[in-house]
């Protein structure tokens, strides 16, 4: 699995478009709305924002790493001779999880930087460290939604599939317009996405409040029935056609 | 090996049709047959990427989900595609520690003719040299058994004769070998046994020379004024004579052994063709269709296979 985890980053990594496209997204969206005076939820623009992008590029580089290039590779049976090879199922799915999740970190150390610099933003050590673990560990559920489309769409419609997905959680999550601000329907739609949560957390985090269980059990909510989705999709696969 | 296994896709195709075969241990067996004959979906039910709609499929007295986490089958799928981003050699060196490092590195990038281009990234290469890189990927767990599903199929003449010499090397080893294709003449050079398949059903099953043998049957076609049925029937190895005015159509077992005889008979004969013969008549014969590789259908030929096909019968005793 170790093997198999270090082959897929470094195929990754030589892939540096990608990584710098996934990442240029949020830090431009930061660069122009960081400077911005005011303050929200008791943050400053610049915390406030750190958050938000935080999140949408830890969203997005989660579902990217994993999602379009396990729907080609479905495709073009490069997943068909790795099924006849001695891997397992589980050491699969590990190893693609946690190549989703060092995937956020380039995304995050950037804007972080960003944020200290540019941004003029002071968090106390304590709470950035904590902002960082939230974010790292709380997008994993992205992760085995970036599994989930890449099992269900093929090659052409993963794409479209996963920006959509990103698109609406990071509308309805509240992270690109306040939650509040948004029709009351929708809020409540809002309320349940992963998304909503994440960004939930993050803020208590940078504000030092409490963290608030619920969001934490909402997250992993999330990534047990992603997983399982996952799961089913990809014993029907390999049991069927 | 293979007991009794149907496969039905989408409860209307049937790719294999209560389909029975054995493979010794070492034996390199050849699965030959048309397009659409069902040799991918019989290679990829003894991979585990298929389940059977009915009977039982065993490989080295397991089920295959237990040989391939064993490690101890190895394939080249039709279809096998290969990971963008990734170096000829990090691929290799990947498969090699699936496996356990139980080849070299070195004997691998060898074995598979691909040592010049280790260091290229694999969106680099051309189809043939994709399908070596998965011949090797095949390769690296050193396999007790092999399935190749038609894998020349990108290869020019001269990489498809030294993978065929890699083959021979892997099988003298004492791999069992079991590799499909509708090359005629590959199946004749490398297998010590064929398996004729055709429309989900097993058309005939034999080593090369019975195949062959069957397939000397030749037609031989010539004009004389006034022939003369019955006599030409008494000629040795005969089994068929149709006359159609001054034409005469004779199909022999051993053109050989009629020929000579046919000239003691004194008869006058005009414009004499011998034809048939080779293991793609044979295909074709067997499989009672023209979708083989080099499938000659013209009209004249109708007739011929149609007589053949009776004969077909036979082969498959023979099996």
């Amino acid at each position: 699995m170790i093997a198999f985890l270090r082959f897929e980053i470094v195929r990754t990594l030589r892939n540096a478009r990608f990584l710098i496209m996934l990442i240029a997204f949020p830090v431009l969206l930061y660069l122009i709305y960081a400077k911005q005076h005011g303050t929200s939820q008791g943050l400053t623009v610049a915390t406030l924002l750190l958050v938000s992008m935080a999140v949408y590029s830890g969203m997005g580089s989660a579902m990217f790493a994993s999602g379009p290039q396990l729907a080609r590779e479905r495709h073009n049976g490069w997943m068909r001779q790795l099924r006849i090879s001695p891997i397992t199922t589980p050491g699969w799915f590990a190893a693609k999880l946690v190549q989703s999740v060092l995937m956020i970190i380039p995304g995050l150390a950037v804007l972080v930087v960003l944020a200290l610099t540019y941004g003029h933003v002071h968090l106390a050590g304590g709470r950035l460290g904590t902002l960082v673990v939230i974010i790292v560990v709380g997008t994993i559920p992205f992760c085995a939604a970036g599994l989930v489309i890449g099992l269900m769409f093929d090659s052409q419609t993963a794409q479209v599939a996963q920006m959509i997905t990103l698109l609406v959680l990071a509308f309805l999550g509240g992270i690109f317009i306040s939650w509040s601000s948004l029709p009351s329907g929708m809020q409540t739609v809002g309320k349940l996405l992963p998304s909503y949560h994440l960004a939930q957390l993050g803020w208590n985090a940078a504000a030092g409040r409490p963290l608030g269980m619920s969001h934490v059990a909402a997250l992993a909510a999330w990534t047990v029935g992603l997983g399982a989705i996952a799961a089913w999709r990809w014993r029907q696969e390999s049991t069927a056609a | 090996m293979f007991h009794n296994v149907t496969k039905v896709y989408n409860g209307r195709v049937t790719a294999l049709d209560h389909v029975n075969f054995e493979i010794p241990r070492g034996a390199t067996v050849a699965l030959l047959g048309p397009n659409g004959a069902g040799k991918s979906t019989a290679i990829d039910t003894m991979l585990g990427l298929r389940k059977p709609t009915s009977g039982e499929v065993r490989v080295l007295g397991m089920t295959p989900a237990a040989a391939v986490a064993a490690g101890k089958i190895g394939g080249m799928v039709q279809t096998g595609g290969l990971p963008d981003g990734a170096k000829v050699s990090e691929l290799i060196a990947l498969f090699r520690q699936l496996y356990h490092g139980r080849r070299s590195q070195a004997d691998l990038l060898r074995l598979a003719g691909l040592t010049d281009i280790a260091d290229r990234r694999v969106e680099q290469l051309s189809g043939g040299q994709t399908q070596r890189v998965r011949f090797a990927l095949a390769l690296a767990g050193r396999p007790d058994l092999l399935f190749l599903d038609e894998p020349t199929a990108a290869l020019d003449v001269e990489a498809r004769r030294s993978f065929w010499q890699s083959v021979q090397a892997i099988a003298g080893q004492g791999t069992t070998v079991l590799f499909a294709t509708h090359y005629l003449d590959e199946a004749d050079a490398n297998a010590s046994r064929i398996i004729v398949v055709s429309h989900g059903r097993i058309m005939a099953d034999g080593t090369p020379s019975q195949i062959k043998a069957y397939t000397s049957v030749r037609t031989i076609r010539f004009s004389t004024p006034a022939p003369h049925t019955s006599a030409l029937l008494r000629l040795p190895r005969v089994n068929e004579v149709v006359a159609s005015g001054e034409a005469v159509t004779i199909r022999s077992g051993d053109a050989d052994a009629t020929l000579p005889a046919l000239y003691a008979l004194g008869m006058p004969v005009r414009g004499l063709e011998v034809g048939g013969g080779g293991l793609e008549e044979a295909l074709i014969a067997l499989t009672g269709d023209g979708g083989v590789a080099a499938g000659a259908a013209d009209l004249g030929e109708q007739a011929e296979r149609a007589a053949a096909v009776t004969n077909s019968s036979d082969m498959t005793r023979v099996g």
